[in-house]
């Protein structure tokens, strides 16, 4: 029997919002190697801060889409291998962004995809903000049983609210 | 580093590729741990395999969308904007596999003082099993005209047509 995970609950998520919330620290050049490095791609715009100086980035950047990645765990905040003894605890939380936890009981999650816009790039050394909201949760039947889809919207700006970039993430639990 | 311009483009030229790989469960940590990505599903085989039932540990979605954005921030060159892009993470890719990503011009506008393409984009393996299909839409300077402006406002463009 189809099992509808939409429930009124779930539904009232939808539209929920918190924002803007302030990176745990600034961007960081030890954090951006690491991330360029990660992702293999070598611009100078990352690394070369001679050439940078004189670009039109005025200094070091990270990459497009690290605004989204640059949520470090703050000290005070829970440890999330705290229930890695948890034989069903994936490692992740249901409360996508801090926002409210998405109460499905589907035990697995997968990344379903993203949608950018982009205005300029992170420098180093500035102040990351988010603001988030639940675009949408809806269910679908696919042949391995219900996956429950999660869009949430996000909102990346510096400060004096200059735009950095603007995210649509699908998440999918099923 | 190459200087793209408008005039250089025509609909269903293929882009220059970005190759990544073979990757290997030494690069999804590294990406783990550079992102603090705890999901078990990239480390941990056994949880991967039995408690997800997945074919192996996944190379990370979140690192995949950096290969795809560099394809376009390459093919864009420093007087250009990647203003949108976009993707769906439909196929799973695993340790050994050898990922391109490819792009190909959708369609071409001229808008105020500067080009705007879209592309059809994505990213396949060794075997041609495509797994990541998307859009993206790139700003370029035309010949002997201004760099696209930046901050990128999308304003410079004027109205769509």
């Amino acid at each position: 029997m189809r099992v509808n995970y939409i429930t009124d609950d779930v539904k009232a998520m939808i539209g929920a919002h918190n924002g803007p919330i302030l990176a745990y620290h600034p961007v960081e050049a030890s954090e951006v190697r690491r991330f360029f490095q990660a992702i293999m791609d070598p611009a100078p715009r990352y690394w070369d801060e001679a050439w940078a100086k004189t670009s039109r980035y005025g200094g070091l950047v990270a990459p497009p889409a690290f605004p989204p990645l640059a949520f470090r765990r703050a000290p005070t905040d829970p440890d999330p291998l705290g229930h890695m003894e948890e034989p069903d605890f994936d490692g992740m939380v249901r409360s996508f962004r801090g926002l409210p936890a998405v109460q499905v009981p589907l035990p697995r999650l997968l990344n379903g995809g993203y949608e950018y816009e982009f205005f300029r790039y992170a420098r180093v050394g500035e102040r990351i903000y988010r603001s988030s909201t639940y675009l949408d949760i809806y269910q679908r039947d696919g042949r391995s049983g219900p996956m429950v889809f999660v869009i949430v919207a996000d909102m990346f700006t510096t400060d004096d609210n200059v735009p950095l970039i603007t995210a649509t993430t699908t998440t999918i639990l099923r | 580093m190459h200087d793209i311009c408008f005039e250089d483009v025509s609909v269903g030229q293929d882009i220059p590729t970005v190759v990544k790989g073979p990757m290997s469960t030494a690069h999804i940590m590294r990406w783990s741990a550079a992102m603090e990505n705890w999901h078990r599903i990239h480390y941990d085989w056994k949880f991967a395999t039995e408690h997800d039932k997945l074919p192996d540990v996944m190379i990370n979605g979140s690192w995949k969308q950096h290969v795809l954005i560099q394809l376009l921030t390459d093919y864009a060159g420093e007087r250009g904007w990647l203003w949108k892009i976009g993707f769906q993470f439909r196929g799973m890719n695993v340790p050994g596999d050898l990922l391109t990503a490819w792009g190909q011009v959708a369609a071409t506008e001229l808008r105020g003082d500067y080009g705007v393409v879209r592309l059809n984009i994505g990213l396949r393996n060794d075997k041609a099993a495509e797994g990541t299909p998307g859009t993206a839409t790139v700003v370029l300077p035309r010949r002997g005209g201004p760099a696209v402006p930046y901050p990128f406002d999308p304003a410079c463009l004027g109205p769509a047509a």
